[in-house]
């Protein structure tokens, strides 16, 4: 089992056995840069990573020895002459399926979708994104315009979902060739209209790969599922303690399962009452319970979107990283909360490689 | 000829040279496409997707800032010395 951290200060990797219980770490590997997003493709056993330099920009590396050695993109996302945009940041990295060998898609800010097919060398972008005919409307939410989460339907490969930061949620079903939102019932209360086509402001999908229609959804007006594949959302906040959060993960083994990580609303950004906790659904988000077993009573852990991730095995693993260096594993679906380190630099996202 | 001096952090991505030799370019701009197609992945370093060199790298002719010449529009000729840095951090 890896575990893939990204930080302000370059990428950890935490090894273990089976167990889950005991980690070594590499690193600092890509020493100095922000690393947004990492992923280990299991297809190949290589890692990528989003990496992002205050001085020479952002661009996609990628290592065949767990963080041994790095090779940069020879041709990283970059958009097109003549376009005006120019990637700023790169999101999340996410390899295709196992029916689309060397696919890897990529998410930027400004908001757009790269799509590189020699496993992450070379990189294209999504026109029909690109292109869209409502994007000169597209407003960026407080991390800026980015696209910030793609899930891969694992059934469907053709069927790919993307959330962007304010503009909401799309999906295409015939491989990037055509896009349409999907934010029906999903609220925009700084929005006149309240429940508007697009620019809802979608903080974090997280989809069962499993049962892949099934998608939990952390959005900054509240929490929602979705039971046909983002077509409609239903509202779950229920009795979770704020509507507000960023990370969402989903329990592969069980479609009713899913986690969230709640704070204060949109002002002040803190958990609740001062204290960090992951809150756990067992029957689709009818009614949610602390998991905190082992997280100090007192916390004002920031948890990014990108700093809460579920691994594949059963009983589920659990891993979320803050923005003040504290990374947590949990073996048993969060019910005990263990801390893997306290001394990272901030993180800002998790990974693993079962994911 | 147009030397090309690369700070550290660069020269791995050309294949570990701090040092490359270009027959010629007519300017900076020209210049980096040339280093990317020797050493591709390199000119997205410099410049962004429409060529513009980075807000926080530094590319100096002969020690001017090319920001006070022609930014990527600067000439170069035979003999000329190109520094590629990154731009000073923090306070």
């Amino acid at each position: 089992m890896c575990l893939l951290v990204g930080t302000h200060k370059g990428a950890f990797i935490f090894t273990s056995g089976p167990d889950r219980k005991n980690w070594k770490v590499s690193g600092p590997h890509l020493k100095g840069n922000d690393i947004y997003h990492m992923a280990y493709d299991r297809r190949t056993g290589a890692v990528l990573a989003s990496i992002v330099s205050g001085h020479w920009g952002p661009t996609v590396a990628r290592s065949e020895d767990l963080g041994d050695s790095w090779k940069e993109s020879s041709t990283p996302p970059k958009f097109p002459k003549g376009s005006g945009l120019s990637v700023a940041r790169l999101w999340q990295i996410k390899p295709a399926s196992e029916d689309e060998p060397g696919v890897v898609y990529a998410g930027v800010e400004p908001a757009c979708l790269f799509r590189s097919e020699d496993w992450g060398k070379t990189w294209k972008v999504n026109e029909a994104l690109m292109n869209h005919k409502t994007r000169k409307k597209w407003q960026p939410g407080g991390g800026g315009l980015c696209l910030h989460t793609i899930l891969v339907n694992p059934k469907r490969p053709r069927r790919v979902h993307v959330a962007i930061s304010a503009v909401g949620t799309l999906r295409t079903d015939d491989g990037g060739e055509s896009w349409r939102f999907q934010n029906k019932n999903v609220l925009a209360d700084f929005h006149p209209k309240k429940y508007p086509e697009y620019g809802q402001c979608v903080h974090k999908l997280a989809i069962n790969p499993s049962a892949p229609d099934v998608i939990y959804h952390q959005n900054h007006c509240g929490v929602y599922r979705s039971d046909d594949a983002g077509d409609s959302w239903v509202d779950i906040r229920n009795n979770l303690p704020s509507r507000f959060g960023f990370p969402a993960a989903a329990d592969a083994n069980n479609p009713k399962r899913a986690y969230m990580a709640p704070l204060e609303g949109d002002f002040s950004r803190i958990p609740p009452d001062g204290h960090f906790a992951v809150w756990g659904t067992d029957n689709r988000g009818k009614e949610w319970f602390k998991l905190d077993d082992g997280l100090p009573v007192k916390s004002y852990y920031t948890v990014l979107r990108d700093g809460m991730v579920a691994d594949m095995e059963d009983p589920c693993g659990l891993y979320f990283g803050t923005t003040t260096g504290q990374l947590f594993s949990s073996r048993d679906q969060g019910n005990h909360w263990e801390r893997i380190t306290d001394s990272l630099p901030p993180i800002l996202s998790v990974s693993v490689s079962a994911t | 000829m147009i030397r090309v001096r690369l700070t550290a952090q660069l020269k791995d991505l050309a294949k570990g040279a701090r040092e490359v030799e270009l027959d010629s370019a007519d300017d900076l701009g020209t210049m980096v496409r040339k280093l990317d197609t020797s050493f591709p992945g390199i000119g997205g370093r410099i410049v962004d997707d429409q060529g513009k060199i980075r807000a926080h790298v530094n590319v100096f002719v002969n020690s001017e800032n090319s920001r006070e010449l022609g930014r990527e529009k600067t000439k170069l000729r035979d003999g000329d010395v190109v520094h590629i840095l990154p731009a000073v951090s923090g306070g």
